[in-house]
């Protein structure tokens, strides 16, 4: 027999039937391992990666006279891919903060060969080997990298002033990620 | 760790002008539980106020006084007052989180020979029966609570389990998407706040992990499309609610294991034709409860073309139904 169903019925039966089919609720112990930063499982890399970062010197002066197209100034940053690790520097296309979100858009110079689809990006401050935030980036068809994220609450307010063309208080570590 | 408190037996301050003229301490005792009362009503005031630090501060100077008492009781002999003093005490800690405390307190209470039968006691003894607002606070401490984790996590898994289920159409995406949601909250559960709604919190950011999966399917450009615009030139109808699948949809209590299963995979298929942007909004709408409105507010689109895409959303459900090869339509 057909009869007329409202359709929040319809989804709430079906929600209900996936309810009594979810597989088991991971342990806390899963959960926690899981839930820990790359840097903290595996901190001698972070630390490596990190001194890399700190002999990266960016030239800010020749590099905005060379970028007078309103740009920003370029962060240093390692690409850590699997077996190879590389300093680099990615230049800042855009920059903005605004409802605890974080849209930037970033070069890597000199381009990756090949290109990966997406990154994981870690923010690292400028001032100390202090990890800020991660957030992934996908490739545009441009051949720059996208980030469109939400913030932590205490960096969405220190970042909320930051322009383009302002000095960024963060450099980079860009690991290959598994596209989702 | 939890918080310090007076050495058991010495004379704080704030009970020194308590004293009897014969010299007994009974009035310090009371003293005490007036102030551990006084500060976990103020703590509770806090949360309440949504100051979080102000509120973990007040409850852990809170047990301190309800600790301090019931030592005092303790050398007194006094072991009634005492056990009060405990469940003041247990209280506090369960609301600042510090669970490892109130199993201290348990023991203690259970050494006392103390009845667990009474409801608050039985409450806190069973770490199941704790309120959510209880474990948050265990969890969002450094090192959280791994007892209160997994009761919070099993608490609430069918129900994010199933919201992913809704958002990806694919079992092992919901559950990666679920567990993902988890992750990021223990990431960031310092900042948790227990006096939240803790589910609604939990399935938010679920919703966030897959909408930023889908961010470029979900603008509105995209959605935009010709056949969403001639919609948002309709009327929207009075209560989005009053739509319905009509005739695509057999009865559901009717419905025998074999056909119920059949009709999950045709919805499921129903639901994967959708674009991203409708699931969303079929969810929001129609699982979350949210107006149209608010939902508006999100895609910086009117109430009406929200109502547009919903009926858009619909109507396309009803007709991949139709279409459905196990036969719902």
């Amino acid at each position: 027999m057909k009869t007329e169903l409202p359709i929040e019925r319809v989804l709430a039966w079906r929600v209900a039937q996936a309810e009594a089919d979810a597989p088991p609720a991971p342990r806390a112990a899963r959960l926690l391992e899981l839930s820990r930063a790359w840097w903290e499982r595996w901190p001698e890399s972070f630390e490596r990666l990190v001194t890399q970062l700190g002999s990266i010197r960016v030239n800010y002066g020749h590099a905005m006279v060379a970028e007078p197209r309103g740009r920003g100034y370029p962060v240093p940053a390692i690409v850590a891919r699997t077996n190879v690790e590389i300093g680099s520097l990615a230049e800042i296309l855009y920059f903005n903060v605004a409802s605890a979100r974080l849209r930037l858009r970033f070069q890597v110079q000199p381009p990756l060969d090949p290109a990966e689809p997406q990154l994981e990006v870690t923010f690292i401050a400028v001032d100390g080997p202090r990890p800020l935030f991660v957030a992934p980036a996908v490739l545009a068809p441009s051949g720059e990298y996208r980030v469109d994220a939400e913030l932590p609450e205490a960096l969405a307010r220190a970042w909320a002033e930051i322009k383009v063309t302002d000095r960024m208080p963060f450099r980079f570590v860009l690991r290959e990620a598994t596209p989702p | 760790m939890p918080p310090t408190h007076p050495a058991p037996g010495s004379e704080p301050d704030y009970g020194a002008n308590s004293r009897r003229p014969d010299g007994s301490q009974g009035d310090s005792v009371t003293r005490l539980m007036e102030q551990a009362t006084a500060l976990l009503a103020a703590g509770v005031s806090a949360r309440a106020g949504n100051d979080e630090p102000g509120a973990s501060k007040l409850f852990d100077d809170a047990l301190a006084f309800a600790l301090n008492a019931a030592e005092l009781c303790k050398l007194k002999d006094i072991t009634g007052k005492q056990i009060d003093a405990l469940l003041t005490g247990a209280r506090c800690a369960a609301c600042s989180g510090h669970a490892d405390t109130v199993r201290e307190i348990i023991d203690s209470v259970s050494a006392l020979g103390g009845d667990f039968e009474s409801g608050e006691w039985a409450q806190l003894r069973d770490i199941d029966l704790w309120p959510d607002e209880w474990l948050v606070a265990a969890v969002r401490r450094n090192p959280p609570d791994e007892r209160a984790l997994d009761v919070l996590a099993q608490r609430y898994w069918k129900k994010l389990f199933a919201r992913c289920q809704m958002l990806t159409v694919d079992r092992e995406k919901a559950a990666d998407l679920a567990q993902e949601a988890w992750c990021r909250v223990l990431r960031g559960r310092g900042s948790l706040k227990p006096g939240g709604n803790f589910p609604a919190y939990l399935a938010m950011i679920a919703t966030n992990l897959w909408r930023d999966q889908h961010r470029s399917s979900l603008r509105a450009g995209e959605m935009a499309a010709s056949r969403m615009t001639s919609l948002d030139l309709e009327a929207p109808s009075a209560d989005g609610t009053l739509l319905t699948l009509a005739e695509a949809i057999p009865d559901l209590p009717a419905l025998e294991a074999e056909a119920r299963a059949k009709l999950k995979l045709d919805l499921d298929d129903a639901l994967a034709r959708l674009t991203p942007l409708s699931r969303d909004i079929l969810v929001a709408r129609f699982i979350d409860g949210e107006s149209c409105a608010e939902i508006g507010r999100r895609y910086e689109r009117t109430e009406q073309t929200i109502s547009g895409w919903l009926r858009r959303a619909i109507q396309d459900m009803k007709s991949f139904l139709r279409e459905a090869p196990h036969g719902a339509g």
